[in-house]
């Protein structure tokens, strides 16, 4: 911006004020904020009508954490001298710092418009085509930046890479060879010059010219111009591969002997011997077998080797195998070999395996065996792995006995504890299981694994207060609280934990607080790659920034945000089936703990507030610069807002849009779509996802609902749908379900094919309620998921009673003592009396109990000031 | 099906390393950006652990501290382990020290460092037993009060040489 553009007269300034014009601008791009402002105000005085000094002057203002008084003077200036490149590039500014791309990106294309071949306005354009996926403009942009000033070498690769995502890999190729020939003198070990090199060979392969690739990569490493060593070594031999080189087999055992636990490497000697894992096993296995014998302390190889082994085969390879982890008190061992349990056979092996280990070093067995050792850990390793498979197979009482067995002879050993507690979980004990999951973390309470544990546990049993309590030891003490503290931090676990509480509780607005958080941590995540586009470039890192360039765009396929996205919607699809649900009053239970929440949250803002006023107050005498990132602002502290948003349909439409295309295999999402498309009235959009969710799993419970409620939904109508879109959903629905069958006949059909799965009876339930059965009929149809052939499971059956719950069903009670008798273990169908003194139960420390770890607070992070410094606006 | 592994640079690792972010037994959170920015600027220095779902078990996040940066420290190019953890349930599997390992030959192939430093607690026996044990540092000073609860910090180093 240094550059003054035309001389409209408007723009005019004499020579004292000119030369103040320009120390403002480096008073500004030096963050000189009170100085600048001073010099601005030095100038309006005489012109306070000169456009371009109202900009900076806001700008500054900006800066200084004055924002609406800043932006204000900006849209004046900007109403001053609509010609100067200034005034639009200082909006584009601010427009970016509200994240505003699309808009910032308007604004500087005008800017550009009155100066062609201003740098720092290229630049910046070029990040934000790149935030946007704008890519043919970006080849624009890179093209006209190198054009400008091609001796900058960055601006050769960046216009490769520009080319790269637009699609072109052979004029990126053309770019980075042109780029090569301006070189003169490369020194040995340049780490940039490496990285670029890298980046050339990887445009190389994919364009599929793998044998150039491997020249370019060979002369390069025999240069030393290529210095990362294992990327030599992985892009080598993956290119013998293809070009099937009889050099290839070395290469991969180069590989493997450089990181002899690497999966891929093995996977990458074994397809390059022409072996397929699933179909030459027992070629496979010889091979790996030698890699074992060569490296015997390297686990994978061994591993791999019992998924391929069966049989006696299989029975001999997997007897050391678990012998030795057990001698070593490897406590990873029974999630090692879980994965293997999808074949009977093999799952019975490592029973056989383990309850002979057992027996023979348990202290019992008066001769011990000559060939296993009589260790007494080994007999504890044996107690805890045998817990974790009984435990696994459902067999809770069995994997406790052993636990006891266990905790008698070693009591200071936490995973006993967490093995317990996941047990206790898994029976539905709740309660039972956050107090053992808290003895476990009294046993070592510098370990925030353990500590995290307990706090989630907590959170399970309904314990919401007493879980951030445990958080808060690890939280930063000066946070306004412990949650605050974790959603600063961008902790998934925490939010999605704490909305799931809130959700079971009732208190759905603050359910949909944690969820709308977790949404903002994703949003977060891809405002985070803005700076990059730049610094990338810059250090010449583009093969990884490539990769995080996918990643991004991928971002919202992420398990925890499609938790909360499904957790959200499904709130909201039940606000809007029954709005009376948003006026806040929540089902019984919790009243208490909601009214402490909501004084808890009130309370919080009003501290957060204070602290906002007590740091604007002095804004005018501080040099400090606040950015020009809007801070997030809170404004809905309870959620209140969220739960009574007059379209609730629409805040569901918006977390499973990005859905749509990137989680399509999932059944869920589907399912969540097609609830959202119906009621907003998108009847194309929920038939393509009923069609969908068909081709994956068409008997699945909850598909079977939404089959029969289109059906319905359809027939209800008052007037038939108009076309075109009428006629194809109905076509499409018919493709599901041929329309000559009744929806009566086909539920009762579903019922009688899975008339032992409790979530078919459930579905069929469901069903019937949406053709308009008889609550009593319902009802009967529920309760038979209590027989004794059917499979029922606590996470089934409490699904089942927030279903009697919401259709006012006066047999809640009687259900509850059912599942109460026949859930021995469980704790989740207690009454309201039992609860309560369960809750006080679970918070009595048991016996053991040791040093109590108090904070720790998080580690100085210099590195964010560093990416600022290099990444910082300038004008 | 393989079990645990440390999978190779050329897959996405180092984006399975922007998921370890949310591990739950961090001794300390990191923000995303902290993350991206190192994987960005030393791709080659931070390695994971995964087990058979594709989840990260454990991970090292490291960085260098070029002549310039170093010069009140003697002035050698050297590397820094920022932070480095293993999942609870999957320890005693040696993954640590292959993590260590595999990141201090990076460090000295890649960029020659000349040694290799860290901080950690006072307190944490394990990890000091680890990194002098196992690995070979040495507690080359103490600085008081560097962490948050006012715990002091040794900071270890160990010199670097061909490993391989």
């Amino acid at each position: 911006m240094s550059k003054r553009g035309g001389t409209t007269p408007n723009r005019f300034l004499p020579p004292k004020e000119s030369s103040l014009f320009k120390e403002l601008l480096s008073l500004y791009e030096t963050k000189q904020l009170k100085k600048g402002l001073k010099t601005a105000d030095q100038i309006l005085k005489k012109y306070p009508e000169h456009g371009e000094t109202l900009c900076m002057k806001g700008l500054v203002l900006v800066h200084m954490g004055r924002r609406e008084e800043g932006i204000e003077l900006v849209r004046k200036g900007i109403r001053m001298d609509l010609a100067s490149h200034i005034v639009w590039h200082v909006f584009g500014l601010i427009q970016k710092g509200e994240k505003k791309y699309e808009e910032a990106l308007k604004s500087y294309t005008q800017a550009l418009r009155f100066d062609k071949e201003n740098m720092n306005l290229l630049r910046d354009v070029a990040q934000l085509q790149t935030q946007l996926r704008l890519y043919d403009g970006l080849v624009e942009t890179r093209y006209m930046l190198l054009r400008l000033r091609p001796t900058a070498r960055q601006n050769w690769i960046a216009l490769a890479v520009a080319y790269h995502l637009s699609g072109n890999l052979a004029e990126a190729k053309k770019v980075l060879v042109e780029y090569e020939k301006t070189l003169k003198n490369v020194p040995h070990y340049d780490v940039e010059h490496s990285e670029m090199l890298l980046y050339h060979v990887r445009v190389l392969e994919e364009l599929e010219q793998h044998s150039e690739a491997l020249a370019l990569l060979d002369v390069s490493a025999k240069d030393r111009a290529i210095v990362d060593k294992t990327a030599i070594m992985e892009v080598r031999a993956r290119l013998l591969s293809k070009l099937e080189s009889d050099e290839a087999e070395h290469a991969w055992k180069v590989l493997i002997e450089h990181n002899p636990e690497c999966y891929d490497y093995y996977k990458g000697y074994l397809s390059n011997q022409g072996l397929n894992i699933d179909e030459n096993p027992a070629e496979a296995l010889a091979i790996l077998r030698e890699f074992s014998t060569q490296f015997p302390k390297a686990n994978v190889p061994r591993r791999l080797s019992l998924s391929l082994a069966s049989g006696e085969e299989f029975q001999a390879l997997a007897e050391p195998y678990v012998l030795s982890a057990l001698k070593k008190g490897i406590p990873s061992l029974f999630v090692d070999v879980k994965s293997l349990y999808t074949d009977p056979a093999k799952l019975k092996s490592f029973e056989d395996i383990a309850e002979s280990i057992h027996k023979d070093t348990s202290p019992d067995t008066s001769v011990a065996s000559s060939s296993v050792s009589t260790e007494p850990t080994t007999y504890l390793w044996s107690l805890y792995f045998l817990a974790q498979h009984y435990s696994y197979l459902s067999q809770y009482a069995k994997a406790l006995e052993l636990l006891d067995l266990a905790l008698a002879h070693t009591p200071t050993l936490p995973e006993l504890y967490t093995c317990r507690a996941r047990t206790l979980k898994r029976a539905g004990d709740f309660h039972g299981a956050s107090r053992a999951m808290e003895d476990a973390r009294l046993l070592d309470g510098q370990d925030r694994f353990l500590n995290t544990k307990s706090a989630k546990y907590r959170m399970r049993a309904g314990l919401i207060d007493e879980a951030s309590a445990l958080l808060g030891l690890f939280t930063k003490k000066d946070a306004p609280s412990p949650g605050a503290d974790l959603e600063e931090m961008q902790s998934l676990f925490y939010l999605l934990e704490e909305g799931d509480a809130h959700r079971r509780a009732g208190r759905l607005n603050l359910a949909l607080k944690k969820y709308a958080a977790v949404q903002r941590v994703f949003d977060d995540y891809e405002d985070d790659q803005y700076d990059f586009h730049g610094y990338s470039l810059r250090k010449f890192t583009v093969n990884i920034y490539l990769n995080v360039l996918d990643w991004e765009d991928h971002l919202r396929s992420h398990p925890s945000y499609i938790k909360a996205a499904l957790a959200a919607s499904r709130i909201y699809v039940d606000i809007f089936d029954d709005p009376k649900l948003a006026s806040g009053h929540v089902d019984g239970d919790a009243t208490d703990a909601e009214k402490k929440a909501k004084k808890k949250a009130k309370k919080a803002q009003k501290e957060k507030e204070d602290a906002a006023k007590k740091a604007a107050a002095p804004a005018t005498s501080t040099n400090e610069d606040k950015g020009l990132d809007v801070p997030y602002k809170d404004d809905d502290p309870d959620g209140m807002k969220l739960l009574s948003a007059p379209e609730p349909l629409e805040l569901a439409w918006k977390l499973l849009q990005p859905l749509t295309t990137l989680a399509q295999d999932n059944i869920e999402v589907l399912i969540a779509i097609y609830d959202v498309a119906i009621r907003r009235r998108k009847y194309l959009q929920a038939a393509r996802a009923l069609a969908r969710a068909r081709a994956l799993d068409s008997e699945y419970p909850d598909l079977h609902v939404r089959i029969v409620h289109a059906r319905h939904f359809v027939s209800v109508l008052p007037e038939p749908m108009p076309p075109p879109v009428g006629p194809i959903f109905i076509e499409t629905l018919g493709k599901i379900l041929s329309e000559d069958v009744s929806l009566e006949t086909y539920n009762s059909q579903f019922l009688q094919n899975h008339s032992t799965s409790a979530q078919a009876i459930f579905a069929a339930a469901q069903t019937s309620r949406v053709l308009g059965a008889p609550l009593q009929e319902v009802e009967d149809l529920i309760f038979t998921t209590l027989r004794d052939e059917v499979r029922l499971d606590v996470k089934t059956a409490l699904e089942i009673s927030s279903f009697l719950k919401k259709i006012k069903s006066p047999r809640v009670n009687e259900l509850h003592q059912a599942l109460d008798a026949k859930f021995t273990l469980s704790t989740a169908f207690k009454t309201p009396d039992e609860l309560a003194k369960l809750r006080e139960w679970v918070l009595t420390t048991s016996s053991n109990s040791s040093s109590e770890r108090t904070g720790n607070g998080a580690a100085p992070m210099e590195n964010e000031a560093e990416l600022g410094k290099e990444t910082g606006e300038s004008v | 099906m393989q079990g645990i592994s440390l999978p190779s640079r050329s897959s996405d690792e180092t984006l399975i390393l922007l998921k370890a972010g949310n591990l739950v037994n961090l001794p300390e959170n990191y923000l995303m950006k902290f993350w991206m920015y190192h994987i960005m600027t030393w791709p080659q220095l931070s390695f994971v652990a995964e087990n058979d779902k594709g989840h990260i078990v454990g991970y090292v996040l490291a960085k260098m501290y070029d002549e310039e940066e170093s010069e009140e420290k003697g002035g050698d190019i050297h590397g820094h382990v920022n932070s480095i953890s293993v999942l609870r349930s999957y320890r005693r599997l040696g993954l640590a020290k292959r993590l260590m390992m595999l990141s201090q030959d990076a460090m000295y192939s890649v960029y020659k460092a000349k040694y290799v430093s860290l901080h950690v607690r006072k307190s944490n026996l394990a990890a000091i037993g680890l990194y002098r044990d196992t690995l070979g540092f040495e507690v080359a000073e103490v600085e008081k009060k560097y962490y948050g609860d006012g715990e002091d910090a040794y900071v270890m180093k160990l010199v670097l040489k061909n490993q391989s």
